[in-house]
């Protein structure tokens, strides 16, 4: 019985290790292992035996039969896992071709950089405020230190809807809204649309965007100017960029200044955008006008300031490269997806 | 302004290249426009001698010339020109050279004659009699015969100067002339400043004894002063004053007004010379015009008058509109033999209405309207005497007539160095800035710390000690101002909540594809018809701009569907297949018209959206996320909205105030903006949306027991809405329905005419226990009772 059971054991393990599927495997479970099975069924031929055999021979099936049972399992494990990798391979795709998602829109390419400035001028402190599109010509003018017949009128062409109503030519005029209603220390941007009536051409439009700037505090000087304009430019064009100061005339602030930035397309060598000086002017700037802080009821002894305005346009056009305004206003969708 | 340089030249020492020059004075706020240098589109002609001139065989009229252009091998050329002889100079173009007139010459075969070049007219050279002698004559310009052959053409004309076009800011009238420029070149550049000192003889006579000046209007006049000149010798003016002049842009036309247009270009002050014998009565009269009085000017254009306008009259009529523009009949002619001649300010706010209203502006007006220097007005006027007198063109005689007002004191502005820095940030020491404050000619005197100036009347754009600080430090340097970060506060700023909430909405329809668009907030005024608005729709009242760009944008919207639809028109002309857009802009409403005040901007957001795949449901599904952004309890209704399908468009309520309009657009609107598909449009009115106060999230259990569904399928009337049965369900089923889901509507075969199908899902679920199956037969029994009151007939 002995010899039988371990012949039975030899066949079942080269059999074991000979199969090669699931199914396989299960059949001779059931041949060697199942209740009829042929090395159980040694266990029901132990009444032949000693006394004294029986116990020997019970220990030795069962080690025998465990041994195959760990076989089995071991060999069904790893046919498993062959098929399993099998599947897995056969499911293989074409990774290259395109994703599928519901394709998100984006916001206007104006809206995108506004946003990043908004987000730059606020770690510096500045309030972001609103102020309205049409504007008298009180907060437009008259409080900006341009009179009525004013030669500087003659700088911006103004949509006129009433009598001292008209489109605001340039956001200054929340500057003063907000010197009404705040008291120093005073810290805002007003980014908005403004309007001039110029024919519409590639540089030209009469609808047009600005973030106007304005601080009000003690010892305000133009260095403090010149500090904030530096690091919106460095974050805006980059660590390496010069801000230059060019003496300039704005009725509302004395001293003015046109404020130039390295070309950020030749780095300052000189190119065909900063038509070889090297600089791009992105901005006019200077002292709040102590007349405009009077009138707005700032004490100009006590306080000084400085006020910038930005073109949100020119900065979109220059930042991507569009050779176009007018392409900001048509809404091509072809154009919008870009940015 | 344009300016040559070499007039400049005479006033100011220029010691560094033109071009370093115009960039240090850039850096002083005279931005430079344009640098023209002259002679630089006048390349490779020479002056060249004919050595010999042989018939061409295969031509009557053109003539072989061998030239010597300085070299040692004659040079051939080809001429058609007839004035011309062996040994003359004249002005020849080589083989690849430039003429002024754009023309680039090669060497070709004229007539199967090699040429090498061509023999230039004054004309090719763009000059006039004024340049060279000789330059108008038809045919090749022959040189004077001392010009050394070879030599450049350049250098023979003299065309050594540079035109600089200087950007005078509004703030410096004193600038507009050379004078004022010559002045800031020479504090620039630190070198001397030399201006022309007056001086001239007279020749006896009395001036009163020939003209009365009276002034009946001292504001609009502060100052008028007169001289008479006999005798007058109406010639050219001389090449130095021409050439001036048209680097200036100017045309000069005899000695006397290119006098009184240079001394103008010169100093500033505008000139007027009037024919003394034109002059009714010898009287001059300054005054306002009368109700229909007019004049003719010197461009022969009559101009009727009112009574604000300002005229220099004689004993008769107008005979100048003063300042503007001289009258036809008083005009300086060949055979004019004296002058009466005007050095004048007036006001510059008379000026700017009068040329408004005319429709006019001159050299001269311009200036006026700018500012001129009351205290100019002499010293231009005895610049002028000094030219007439120089140049002989005529006999001045003897007195002035000044009449003025008054004039102005040096004003004193006392304040002290810290005060100047304190704006500026920059420790310049007092003697710099006294030193600058002077060479600008203000005069500055310290006195320890205090600075006191003494302002001229010619720089009335200095007002206080932020224009002193300005003006020391566009001399001292901008490039000393060194960037000092963001002091004190340093919490983040904060933003609006309207900006907020804009952002909200943005993110989520980029979310949901959508693109963001921007347009004009101006319009057509007959958008407004194109959406079929019914005669008393309030969107009519439309603010028109009194000066707009044309009709295309001439009113202000009250509504964004005109933009929106331009922008799908946009997209969809250009083939491209579909498409979803949005703008948040203004709605401006007028509170009454014509405008007196303010009108309200109210936030409105507008969506547009086409292409296969979208429909009524599509836009509805993007409001109603919209809505819950905002908490908003929302009801759709029919509505009317003219520019939508009568069938195809609902009302939004948010929390009972209506919100927003959305629907199908109507097909004859469509048309007429070239859209030929089916479009959507949807308008919310943000400023109500934003007034809905939303609750706070806060967090709901997650269920702890299981929903049940059940399924109701229906035969109804075609008419109910489906909204109504859902409402039905809902107020059935009360708490325990967790969740209601349309599945199905269908008409069709099997369904009786005039009934449709329809089929919900309802989910059941309550938040104590497992629903029991007697609960559910419950809640279902109560649900159909509510449905079969509405008309609703259940399938089993």
């Amino acid at each position: 019985m002995k010899e039988k059971l371990e012949a039975l054991k030899a066949e079942a393990v080269s059999a074991v290790n000979s199969v090669t599927d699931e199914k396989g495997i299960e059949e001779l479970r059931v041949k060697y292992l199942g209740k009829k099975g042929e090395i159980t069924s040694l266990l029901k031929q132990m009444g032949s035996l000693s006394p004294e055999e029986r116990p020997v021979m019970g220990q030795l099936v069962n080690k025998a039969k465990q041994e195959v049972e760990e076989l089995i399992t071991v060999k069904k494990a790893e046919i498993s896992k062959k098929e399993t990798e099998q599947k897995l391979l056969n499911e293989t795709i074409d990774i290259t071709m395109p994703g599928k998602s519901g394709k998100p829109g984006k916001l206007h390419p104006l809206n995108t950089v506004l946003n990043d400035m908004i987000d730059i001028f606020q770690s510096m402190g500045f309030d972001v405020v609103d102020g309205p599109e049409v504007e008298t010509d009180h907060y437009n003018f008259e409080c900006l230190n341009v009179p009525a017949d004013h030669p500087a009128r003659d700088m911006q062409d103004t949509f006129y809807l009433g009598e001292n109503l008209l489109l605001r030519t340039q956001t200054s005029a929340a500057q003063i809204r907000t010197m009404e209603t705040r008291k120093p220390p005073i810290r805002v941007i007003c980014p908005g649309r403004v309007f001039r009536a110029d024919e519409v051409d590639a540089t030209h439009s009469p609808v047009f965007h600005q973030i106007e700037g304005l601080v009000v505090d003690k010892g305000i000087t133009m260095c403090d100017l010149k500090g904030v304009l530096e690091q919106f430019a460095h974050e805006i064009y980059g660590k390496d960029t010069n801000v230059k100061f060019r003496p300039s005339f704005f009725p509302f602030t004395e001293p003015s200044v046109e404020v130039d930035v390295t070309c950020s397309e030749c780095g300052g060598k000189g190119c065909r955008v900063c038509k070889g000086s090297g600089w791009i002017e992105i901005l006019g700037a200077g002292m709040v006008h102590p007349k405009v802080l009077k009138s707005c009821g700032i004490d100009p002894d006590e306080y000084s300031g400085f006020a910038f305005g930005i073109g949100l346009d020119r900065l979109t056009t220059t930042r991507y490269k569009i050779s176009d305004i007018r392409l900001l206003f048509e809404n091509d969708k072809r154009f919008l997806e870009q940015f | 302004m344009k300016i040559s340089v070499n007039q400049l030249r005479n006033y100011v020492e220029i010691n560094v290249p033109v071009e370093e020059m115009c960039e240090r004075m850039v850096m002083a706020g005279f931005e430079v426009e344009s640098i023209e240098k002259q002679g630089d589109n006048l390349k490779n002609v020479v002056a060249a001698k004919i050595l010999k001139l042989t018939p061409h065989e295969n031509s009557d009229h053109l003539q072989i010339c061998s030239m010597d252009i300085g070299k040692e091998e004659p040079v051939q050329i080809v001429t058609g020109a007839q004035n011309i002889s062996e040994g003359d100079i004249v002005p020849a173009a080589l083989n690849d050279s430039y003429l002024p007139n754009g023309m680039h010459i090669v060497a070709g075969k004229l007539r199967g004659v090699e040429s090498n070049g061509m023999l230039c007219s004054g004309e090719e050279l763009c000059l006039t009699e004024a340049d060279y002698p000789g330059a108008e004559v038809y045919g090749i310009l022959i040189l004077k015969n001392d010009v050394k052959v070879g030599t450049d053409m350049r250098e023979v004309l003299g065309l050594n100067d540079y035109i600089v076009d200087f950007k005078i800011t509004a703030n410096r009238p004193d600038c507009n002339c050379f004078l004022g420029v010559a002045k800031e070149i020479s504090v620039v550049l630190g070198t001397k400043y030399n201006p022309p000192v007056p001086y001239f003889e007279t020749k006896g006579g009395d001036i009163n004894d020939c003209i009365d000046i009276k002034v009946e209007n001292y504001e609009l006049c502060p100052r008028y002063m007169g001289r008479v000149v006999k005798n007058l010798r109406i010639k050219q003016s001389p090449d130095w004053m021409q050439k001036a002049i048209i680097a200036s842009g100017m045309r000069p036309i005899n000695n006397i007004v290119d006098i009184t247009n240079f001394v103008m270009l010169e100093t500033g002050q505008p000139m007027h010379a009037f024919n003394y014998n034109d002059i009714k009565d010898k009287k001059i009269i300054v005054r306002n015009a009368r109700a229909y009085e007019s004049i003719t000017t010197l461009d022969g254009n009559e101009h009727p008058l009112n009574e604000n306008m300002l005229v220099i009259a004689d004993g008769e009529k107008p005979s100048c509109l003063a300042g503007i523009m001289g009258g036809k009949e008083s005009e300086i002619e060949e055979d004019t033999k004296d002058l009466f001649l005007e050095s004048a300010k007036f006001k510059r706010d008379n000026i700017r209405h009068t040329c408004r209203t005319l429709g006019m502006r001159t050299e001269a007006s311009g200036r006026y309207e700018k500012g001129t220097d009351i205290l100019n007005v002499e010293f231009a006027m005895n610049r002028a005497l000094q030219l007439i007198y120089e140049t002989d063109s005529g006999d001045i005689i003897d007195g002035v007539i000044d009449r003025n007002n008054g004039l102005p004191e040096d004003r004193i502005i006392n304040t002290t160095a810290e005060d100047i820095l304190s704006l500026i940030g920059v420790d310049v020491p007092t003697e710099k800035m006294v030193e600058i404050l002077n060479n600008l000619g203000l005069n500055a005197e310290a006195d320890g710390n205090k600075i006191s100036c003494r302002i001229p009347s010619i720089r009335d754009d200095i007002e206080g000690r932020a224009d002193l600080a300005e003006e020391v430090m566009r001399i001292y340097g901008y490039d000393h101002i060194i960037g000092t970060p963001m002091r004190g506060n340093v919490a983040r700023g904060t933003i609006l909540p309207q900006r907020k909430k804009d952002n909200k909405i943005k993110a989520l329809l980029c979310g949901l594809g959508a693109f963001e668009a921007t347009t004009y907030s101006f319009i057509p005024s007959k958008a407004i018809d194109t959406l079929r608005l019914d005669e008393a729709d309030e969107r009519r009242n439309q603010i028109k701009i009194i000066n707009p760009l044309g009709d295309e944008y001439s009113v202000m919207r009250t509504q964004l569907a005109t933009s929106m639809l331009t922008v799908l028109s946009t997209n969809i002309n250009r083939k491209i297949t579909e498409g979803r857009f949005f703008e948040i802009s203004k709605r401006f409403v007028a509170k009454q018209l014509p405008l007196t005040e303010q009108p309200d901007e109210l936030a409105t957001l507008s969506i547009g959206i086409y292409g296969k795949d979208e429909d009524f449901f599509t836009l509805k599904g993007i409001i109603e996320e919209i809505m819950k952004l905002f908490g908003a309890h929302t009801q759709y209704e029919r509505s009317n909205e003219p520019y939508l399908h009568p069938g195809r468009q609902a009302l939004v309520k948010a929390n009972n105030k209506p919100v927003a309009v959305l629907g199908e657009v109507h097909p004859e609107v469509a048309d007429k903006y070239d859209i030929e598909t089916r479009v959507y449009y949807a308008e919310i009115k943000l400023d109500i949306l934003y007034s809905i106060e939303k609750r706070k999230t806060t967090y709901k259990p997650l269920p702890k027991f299981p929903a049940v569904e059940r399924d109701f399928a229906m035969l109804c009337d075609t008419t109910l809405p489906v909204g109504d049965l859902e409402k039905a369900i809902q107020s059935g089923g009360s708490r325990l329905v967790e969740k209601i889901e349309l599945f199905d509507v269908y008409t069709g075969s099997q369904i009786p005419e005039g009934k449709k199908s329809v089929a919900f899902s309802v989910w059941f679920r309550s938040a104590d226990a497992t629903l029991t199956d007697s609960q559910i037969e419950e809640v279902t029994a109560k649900i159909i009772k509510k449905l079969e009151a509405l008309g609703a007939e259940l399938r089993k």
